[in-house]
């Protein structure tokens, strides 16, 4: 046995030495981990143009390792663009296709990632069957300040089926910008979620029910009294309290305040710290929900069928946990998460809880297995996703979201964010006005920029005074990509593109909106 | 080194006509939001792109982006100061360099990057420490933008900052704009010093350091990171004697691990992985390319709206949380009156009769606004205890266990110093 231990140890130590590539991107897979990583890869992604801005996020994608980017742009290189565009070789790019100049240049970032340069004209390709085909072919495609004209046709073009690539609009001028992720659904498994979840104390499973049902404070000594662990502590404690209040917890704030004195009161010495953190830990049994408001109105919307969805496997996952959640063999809630935070015990204590919650997270693994194999019998899922998915079902998110522009078309919609976000419907209604303005010709001032928000929301509305500082803000600087400003959104819409890619994070819902000026930044037009 | 200091002379007014056609619009013409004192046109662009100086302190995750991000905003000199060599992973997010550039020192590979790049823009670097640098170097900048990883390092250079200021000469007063990151989030904040909120204000809100208790540690280990604290805190100097631990040493790192995991499995605990060692014995902070992106471009968007007075600038603190969605949030963050930099009045601190000098140092360095390693402790009348040199430490050794009240008298105020903080702090101690 020994032997055996020690060999295991030496054939560990034989490959521990991480191999460069996840030395390199050692920082990232600490918040992405290698199935991120294997995501983002596995990405190829159009971007409509080798503007300041568009080169700023595909820096911060090329980076971290996408697997392609193609930049689309016929457009050659003005002097304008040689000064503010770092992926560029200054002017000796004038003149040159912008495209051709920049690609290199970030290929450069990173020599594992793939990109070219295609001079063709985005709107001709959309008027063919086979230039369609080639702008649906991508994971992901972004474009910054395109025409009016160009980004309704390509939106319109990527909304026509779910499983075309997301579209990412984005829209700059001087200091101020907004940008749009259209997408008809996105999930997450992986949200990365900072709140805790359930330990099941209110419910607790058979095993750690016994576990503390025999244990006997009067029967410990000092040193085992002290190292309880806190999860036990508020069992024993619950079973009290309901015994004494007719099966019920506790509810009321007077309620909550004598539990957690009882819980210290149960403290022999002052230093024991298991008792403080038990009643530090006590608003577990208040809050604790078998099923979280959120994921019960996932598990209350009709049910999508995964047969006809692009995203089949999570459909399925999320009527199996719907089964699970009402499956009288189970818990009545959703399935247990085998982490365990740490608690104030000695190691022996703490190993027995762990392998406690392992082993009823194991049982529970398996019903859900079970279930889901009853419902979709010919569905292949991988294992490791259902594994990630029951880990995670406390924390999974389904985000449903509208074509770019159905804001802009939404009276109602528009009028009462005007009321609650008026600085940030403001900016982003003068941004619309402001492609109208520039697709027609017409000269950029305030007042035009005006009188387009004014067509958009409606004669009756009334404008929110913060729509001056925004047109005037964009009749200043129509066309200007400031660098500042193009640095700010690459790392904004690069960031979100990651989310997107990887399906871990939450993406923005909604056009957010930024403005450099008084440097804030917010969301408006969520899909309800 | 001389070459990375030289200007691309040949470069040198490069202008060429409509470089700046896009940062012109907003020079040309104010906004709606703009000061009135505002000079549009060739006097601020003479100024922007002639006559500002200003100094980036880090080339690292930040550095990188300022720079780029200042050099195509037409600030034309710039000093940077890194005392850092180049890792291969800073290759995820330090987009000057390349893989043949590791192991080269990162302010001069950033000079030179930038340089090549964007004509005419002159670039100093300096590798080295910020505390090689005297007054008289810090008074030749009109603008300082930090992008620093070490707290020690921004208390630093903001009270020096702080002690520059002089009433009498307004040139004295050099405007700091400090960023920060960790993995989705981060902030970026504008410091007038003495005039708006410092760093030193602020300190009470950065995340406290998980410390793990040393019993914990030695007797009831439960997580893999106390198998680690295990191996690197107590058995590395058992074992190694006097040996230094070093960190970037693959086999040191191999060694914590193996002896971590060997622990672990003694007391049935998982998940000692080699990347948790090294993620907990190097502090390893997560970083990406675009939080570093979003951050660096707010301090170098506040520090153009500052040269430039094209717009108001920050008001003093933006955080940002990227995690789920865009969350960020801007607000005026308060100065301290009883901060040890900027606020003058002392702190009051309410002990017991019966606390030990010991004691209370131990509280210093647990206070979250306060934060100081190895203080030195000194009443008007005497030296209390000194960490250095050693005659005075061994001299002032037995105060240690005394208690406070028998060196200090009620309401009588404590001076703490320490060697790594260019400030000193006052305590004026009550008892209960």
């Amino acid at each position: 046995m020994l032997q055996n231990e020690s060999q295991t140890l030496d054939e560990a130590t034989m490959s521990i030495q991480p191999d460069s590539k996840t030395r390199r991107y050692d920082r990232q897979l600490r918040l992405w981990a290698a199935s991120g990583q294997a995501a983002l890869e596995s990405s190829r992604i159009l971007v409509t143009a080798g503007s300041a801005t568009s080169t700023s996020v595909l820096k911060n994608l090329v980076l971290p390792g996408i697997g392609h980017f193609t930049i689309l742009d016929a457009a050659p290189t003005t002097p304008a663009d040689a000064g503010n565009n770092f992926f560029l070789n200054a002017n000796a790019s004038i003149g040159k296709p912008r495209a051709e100049e920049a690609v290199p240049l970030l290929r450069e970032l990173n020599e594992s990632v793939d990109g070219v340069a295609d001079t063709r004209d985005l709107e001709a390709l959309l008027q063919t069957d086979e230039g369609r085909k080639y702008v649906t072919s991508f994971t992901l495609v972004i474009a910054h300040n395109l025409p009016a004209k160009t980004l309704e046709q390509l939106s319109t073009l990527l909304w026509q089926d779910p499983t075309y690539p997301p579209l990412m609009v984005v829209r700059s001028a001087g200091f101020l910008a907004d940008f749009y992720i259209q997408f008809h659904e996105h999930c997450i498994i992986e949200s990365h979620s900072e709140t805790a979840p359930s330990l099941r104390l209110t419910k607790p499973f058979p095993a750690l029910q016994a576990w503390a049902d025999s244990t006997d404070y009067d029967k410990l000594d000092p040193t085992e009294h002290a190292h309880i662990p806190f999860a036990l502590i508020l069992i024993k404690e619950a079973d009290k309290w309901r015994a004494e209040h007719g099966g019920a917890l506790p509810k009321a704030y007077a309620e909550q305040k004598a539990f957690k004195a009882d819980v210290r009161a149960r403290q022999r010495k002052l230093d024991e710290e298991n008792f403080e953190e038990a009643e530090a830990q006590a608003v577990r049994m208040w809050t604790e929900k078998a099923v979280s408001s959120d994921i019960q109105a996932l598990l209350d919307a009709p049910p999508v069928d995964p047969r006809s969805s692009p995203n089949a496997a999570f459909h399925a996952l999320l009527q199996t946990l719907r089964a699970f959640v009402h499956d009288p063999a189970g818990p009545g809630c959703l399935p247990l998460t085998a982490t365990l935070p740490d608690m104030k015990t000695d190691t022996e204590s703490y190993v027995r809880l762990q392998r406690m919650y392992k082993e009823q997270a194991r049982v529970e693994n398996a019903r859900f297995k079970e279930l889901l194999k009853e419902k979709f019998p010919d569905l292949p899922i991988e294992e490791a996703v259902v594994d990630a998915f029951v880990k995670n079902s406390h924390h999974i998110k389904l985000l449903r979201g509208r074509p770019f522009g159905a804001f802009d078309r939404d009276a109602e919609a528009l009028a009462s964010a005007l009321q609650i976000f008026p600085k940030e419907t403001a900016t982003h209604l003068a941004f619309t006005a402001l492609s109208a303005l520039l697709a027609r010709g017409t000269e950029v001032t305030a007042e035009a920029l005006t009188a387009g928000v004014q067509d958009l929301v409606g004669p009756d509305v009334e404008l929110p005074d913060e729509l001056d500082a925004a047109v005037g803000e964009l009749a200043r600087a129509p066309t200007a990509d400031l660098p500042n400003t193009a640095a700010f959104l690459g790392g904004m819409v690069a960031q979100e593109a990651i989310k997107l890619l990887t399906k871990q994070y939450v993406p923005v819902n909604g056009y957010c909106v930024v403005d450099l000026v008084d440097s804030w930044t917010g969301t408006v037009g969520a899909p309800q | 080194m001389a070459a990375a200091v030289a200007t691309n002379g040949a470069a040198v007014a490069a202008d060429w006509p409509g470089r700046y056609h896009h940062i012109d619009q907003v020079l040309d013409t104010p906004g709606p939001r703009t000061d009135p004192s505002f000079q549009a046109g060739d006097e601020v662009k003479e100024f922007l792109r002639d006559k500002c100086k200003i100094l980036v302190i880090g080339a690292g995750g930040l550095g990188c982006e300022i720079l780029a991000n200042l050099a195509l905003s037409g600030f034309k000199d710039i000093h940077v100061i890194d005392m850092d060599t180049i890792d291969i992973s800073n290759l995820n997010r330090q987009f000057l360099f390349r893989s043949k550039d590791v192991g080269k020192p990162k302010a001069l590979v950033a000079a030179e990057s930038i340089m090549t790049r964007v004509p005419g823009v002159k670039i100093t670097p300096y590798y080295g420490k910020i505390q090689d640098k005297d007054e008289d170097y810090y008074m030749q900048f009109n603008l300082v933008i930090c992008g620093l990883d070490s707290v020690e390092a921004r208390r630093w250079i903001n009270a020096t900052l702080v002690n520059m200021v002089d009433p009498e000469n307004p040139e004295s007063l050099k405007p700091l704009i400090d960023g920060g990151t960790e993995g989705f989030k981060g902030q970026a904040r504008v410091i007038l010093p003495t005039i708006s909120s410092c760093y030193e204000c602020s300190l009470d809100m950065l995340n406290k350091p998980t410390a793990f208790p040393i019993c914990t540690i030695a007797n009831t280990p439960r997580l893999p990171e106390h198998c680690i604290e295990w191996a690197s805190v107590l058995e590395w100097p058992r074992v190694h004697g006097d040996k230094k631990m070093d960190t970037d040493d693959p086999e040191h790192i191999g060694w914590l691990y193996k002896t971590a995991l060997a622990r672990a499995k003694e007391f049935n605990i998982e998940g000692v992985t080699y990347s948790l060692t090294q993620g907990v014995v190097k502090n390893i902070i997560p970083a990406i390319a675009s939080t570093n992106a979003i951050i660096a471009a707010s301090c170098c968007n506040e520090a153009f709206k500052i040269a430039t007075s094209s717009a108001a600038y920050l008001n003093n603190y933006f955080m940002l949380i990227g995690t789920d969605g865009v969350y960020s949030f801007t607000f005026e963050h308060e100065k301290r009156p009883e901060c040890p930099v900027c606020g003058g009045e002392a702190v009051d601190l309410t002990i017991s009769k019966g606390m030990t000098v010991d004691k209370l140092i131990e509280t210093l360095v647990e206070r979250q606004d306060i934060q100081i390693k190895k203080p030195s402790l000194s009443s008007p009348t005497k030296q209390i205890y000194f960490q250095a040199p050693p005659q005075l430490e061994e001299a002032t050794r037995p105060n240690l266990e005394k208690p406070v009240s028998e060196l200090v008298e009620e309401g009588g105020e404590i001076t703490v110093t320490a060697t790594s903080l260019p400030f000193s702090l006052s305590l004026r101690i009550h008892y209960t």
